[in-house]
């Protein structure tokens, strides 16, 4: 590839780009870690070898790209410029789709997505409700593009914000710009990014350092790894527009050693980017330089806080510091950095193209902008979605997620990851907003939304959440290693029917304690689930304690299981599907004995009739 | 000349020279707050939490520790508000549940208010203040000692458990460590496990005028700043 010397050299390229990319059919096939794990790749195979065959191969065509958010549905593929949208196929389908829909515009009616709803064949993307409530600034790029291919970036207008940067704003602009538009931090602080890069820019010490964030490590949340791996330029692209802006020389994209194919592309979208000469010295014959590297995290999922990130990336031990004095004072190898989570790095480009005000026409009035949920756990359409921040949790769980899976009743969403907290259904007319969330015992965090039915216990989601932190936690102040011990001490006693009322008191005392005393913010959020499930849930915890039952019939010691002789037909089905000889068969009546019975549940899931009970 | 600001801690008008942590400075004017892992001349860890205080800015308060708090000019800082009593006595409380037979827990236990321990008592010994850790590294610049794993598995060790030859059995680490001068009664046998209490008699004075420092023996146990400060001048 040749390198562009100049930006009129990158317009006219740009130019070109955009005039080829008209023209061909194209068939998007969404290949994320997801869609992969789906069997996209195989989809691919069988795509390319059937237009060759075809001879097809320079009329259409195939765009493997990042993921597109609807999950559920993978792997999926999209044919534009119709529109067409086929969900779930399988390498034999592509026959099929190539000679019907590619050659003779036919439809083909079994791929098509079925709307549960209205129990209707939605044929075009645009259509379908799970994408119609969202607004996809961010999310909607990845099935423009081919990630591995720099020439898509810049066909559908890339790189023209930092172009706009470099050639027409100074950098104080760009950050009154950033500051104008009310971007906040997605990676869940909400801090600012406008002053952020102020107080970077203003720092002294040199060189400075712009970092991306992507060590997403929340359970049910990789926003992150979507964007990164779909759209490694936009990521790239911000920074370099962060760096113009902070006067920065070096960059570095922090990404979790977990995601290969995150480290894959952003690697060669780097690569492809010094090619054109659009990272490096002399960028575009301004002034300008900036590279980036990348740097694998070791799977710890303390290193997503900025200091430790940072002690991480210089080798040391990925510990946090007391940030009594900001990273952008003092961070990377004690000089200025600013740390940027991927999906605001993301939101930078399109800011500066579509000025300040465009962003903040979306969102509240603290809020700004859209934000990126991962949507998880009990709902029928889990996935990305891509909202305006201001929209209720109800619109976001039941529009666009389509309601609870299999019918049943939703009791609250844990939102923010293992730091957030858990909201009843009573609140779900609660906006999305930073402050709002906060206020409520939760937070928005990096996006991640576990949504739980009927069928959860509230007090094992709070031990699920503790045990993770338990073991995520670094270990270095008192509250955080010894406090989440001790209360996981007490909630393993609730569970297990041992627990008192002055137990849940020293519970509520100790989360207190961790929340207001630990060094980072991973202790001082780790409390949030225990202190929101008590706040919201009270009365699960006192069953748990004063009846010693629970619930939802998920703790193991709580619960016991018997056969209702009325509803039991005798077929047998549990005592052979039990492992542990826990069915006793006497004249054709079956029960259930306690001392074997071991509470797996496998015989009420192998009855067809409901006749096993659980109290 | 060396530089100085004047900072408000619990109302009281204090100077201290630059760059000095907030615990020192109060230390130095007799206002008692309660560490552990704080030892004056070496870098400061944060990691036991007890030196929290409220640091009041612009109408706001943030909960922060003390020793990695620099003084600045005009800050306002609140080390006994109930906010801050309360946790600090819920951390000493942890801290003797989890090392019941040192001296130091128990003392700490006892001057933040302790009457109780809720918790059941589990007397591993070591507390991860990480005084031998840093003792090593910065007086005696070996690096013999250092922190193996994470959270839970987070422990003191030599390089791969063996004694470097950077090692010269200074025994400071040993000097320093909370854990070596056993509570008042001796030793105590797993399963016994109290709170001593016996020093609470010292506590009359600290008790009756708030955060004042007294050069209590309650310090003993753990080299308190406080001692160490007045020592060297």
């Amino acid at each position: 590839m040749l390198k562009l010397q100049s930006v009129r050299e990158f317009k006219a390229f740009q130019v070109k780009r955009a005039e080829k990319e008209e023209r061909l059919t194209t068939v998007i096939l969404s290949s994320g870690t997801c869609g992969q794990a789906g069997g996209s790749l195989n989809i691919a195979e069988a795509f390319k070898k059937e237009l060759k065959n075809r001879r097809l191969a320079k009329k259409i065509r195939l765009r493997i790209t990042g993921c597109h958010g609807f999950c559920e549905q993978e792997p999926l593929l999209v044919i534009e410029p119709e529109n067409i949208f086929y969900c779930r196929i399988k390498p034999k389908d592509v026959p099929e789709i190539v000679s019907g829909t590619l050659k003779q515009n036919k439809i083909i009616d079994r791929l098509l997505y079925s709307d549960p709803a209205s129990k209707k064949k939605v044929a075009y993307e645009r259509d379908i409700p799970f994408y119609k409530a969202q607004d996809r600034a961010v999310l909607g790029q990845n099935k423009l593009v081919d990630p591995c291919d720099i020439n898509d970036y810049i066909a559908i207008g890339g790189y023209s914000a930092l172009i706009k940067a470099l050639t027409s704003m100074q950098p104080e602009e760009v950050i009154e710009e950033i500051k104008k538009s009310g971007l906040r931090g997605r990676g869940g602080g909400g801090f600012p990014t406008g002053m952020k890069w102020e107080f970077c820019r203003r720092a002294e010490g040199r060189p400075k350092y712009v970092v991306c964030n992507a060590d997403e490590g929340d359970p049910g949340a990789y926003m992150d790894r979507s964007v990164l791996e779909g759209n490694p330029h936009a990521i790239i692209e911000g920074m370099l527009i962060g760096a113009y802006a902070i006067g920065a020389e070096h960059g570095y994209i922090y990404v979790r050693n977990e995601y290969p194919l995150a480290v894959e592309h952003s690697k060669i979208a780097i690569q492809q980017a010094e090619e054109l000469g659009l990272i490096g010295e002399n960028i575009l014959g301004t002034d300008f330089s900036f590279d980036i590297k990348i740097a694998r995290g070791g799977g710890a999922f303390i290193c997503g806080e900025s200091s430790a990130l940072m002690a991480s990336l210089a080798g040391l031990v990925g510990e946090p510091r007391p940030k009594d004095i900001h990273t952008t004072e003092r961070g990377f190898m004690d000089l200025p950095t600013n740390l940027n989570n991927v999906e605001t790095w993301a939101n930078v480009p399109a800011i500066i193209n579509n000025g300040a005000s465009w962003f903040a026409s979306k969102g509240t009035a603290a809020s700004k902008g859209t934000k990126i949920f991962a949507l998880t756990g009990k709902i029928r359409n889990t996935g990305l979605v891509e909202v305006p921040m201001g929209i209720t949790l109800r619109e976001i769980i039941y529009n666009i997620g389509g309601g609870g899976s299999n019918g049943k009743k939703i009791k609250a969403v844990q939102t923010g990851g293992p730091s957030g907290g858990c909201l009843p259904e009573r609140l779900f007319h609660l906006p999305v907003d930073f402050e709002a969330l906060t206020e409520a015992g939760s937070m928005v965090g990096s996006g991640g939304m576990v949504v739980m039915d009927e069928a959860t216990c509230m007090v094992d989601v709070a031990k699920y959440f503790l045990k993770f932190l338990i073991d995520e936690s670094c270990g270095k102040c008192v509250p955080c290693r010894i406090g989440l011990s001790r209360m996981l001490e007490i909630i393993n006693d609730i569970t297990e029917g041992k627990g008192t009322e002055e137990k849940l008191a020293l519970l509520e005392d100790t989360a207190q304690t961790v929340a207001l005393a630990s060094l980072c913010a991973l202790g001082k959020t780790a409390p949030n689930p225990v202190l929101s499930t008590i706040k919201y849930f009270r009365p699960e915890y006192e069953a748990h304690i004063e009846k010693k039952k629970c619930p939802a019939g998920v703790c193991r010691q709580l619960i016991h299981y018997s056969i209702d002789k009325t509803k039991c037909k005798s077929c047998g089905a549990c005592f052979r599907a039990c492992p542990h000889n826990a069915i006793l068969v006497k004249a054709k009546i079956y029960n259930i004995i306690d001392e074997n019975c071991q509470k797996c549940g496998i015989c009420k899931e192998a009855c067809k009739f409901q006749a096993v009970a659980v109290s | 000349m060396q530089e100085y600001v004047t900072l408000t801690i619990d109302g009281a008008k204090v100077r201290a020279p630059h760059e000095t942590s907030v615990l020192d400075a109060a230390l130095n004017y007799n206002i008692c707050i309660p560490h552990l892992c704080h030892l004056q001349g070496i870098t400061p860890l944060g990691a036991c939490r007890l030196c929290i205080v409220e640091v009041v800015k612009d109408g706001k308060s943030k909960v922060t520790a003390s020793c990695t708090l620099e003084v600045e000019e005009g800050m306002v800082i609140r080390a006994h508000t109930e906010k801050i009593i309360r946790a600090r006595k819920n951390i000493a409380e942890m801290l003797v549940a989890e090392a019941p037979n040192s001296r130091a827990m128990q003392d700490i236990a006892v001057r933040c208010g302790v009457k109780k321990v809720r918790y059941p008592f589990r007397n591993e010994n070591c507390v991860l203040c990480g005084r031998c850790v840093r003792v090593c590294s910065e007086i005696w610049q070996s690096k013999s000692l250092g922190f193996v794993g994470r959270g839970n598995h987070r422990h003191v060790a030599l390089p791969f458990d063996k004694r470097p030859e950077s090692c010269k059995r200074c025994n400071y680490c040993i000097d320093i460590c909370p854990m070596t001068i056993t509570p008042c009664p001796g030793p105590i046998k797993k399963g016994n496990e109290a709170l001593c209490a016996l020093c609470e008699s010292q506590l009359s004075m600290a008790h009756n005028i708030v955060d004042s420092c007294v050069d209590c023996r309650l310090g003993e146990g753990f080299n308190c700043a406080r001692k160490v400060s007045v020592n060297t001048i």
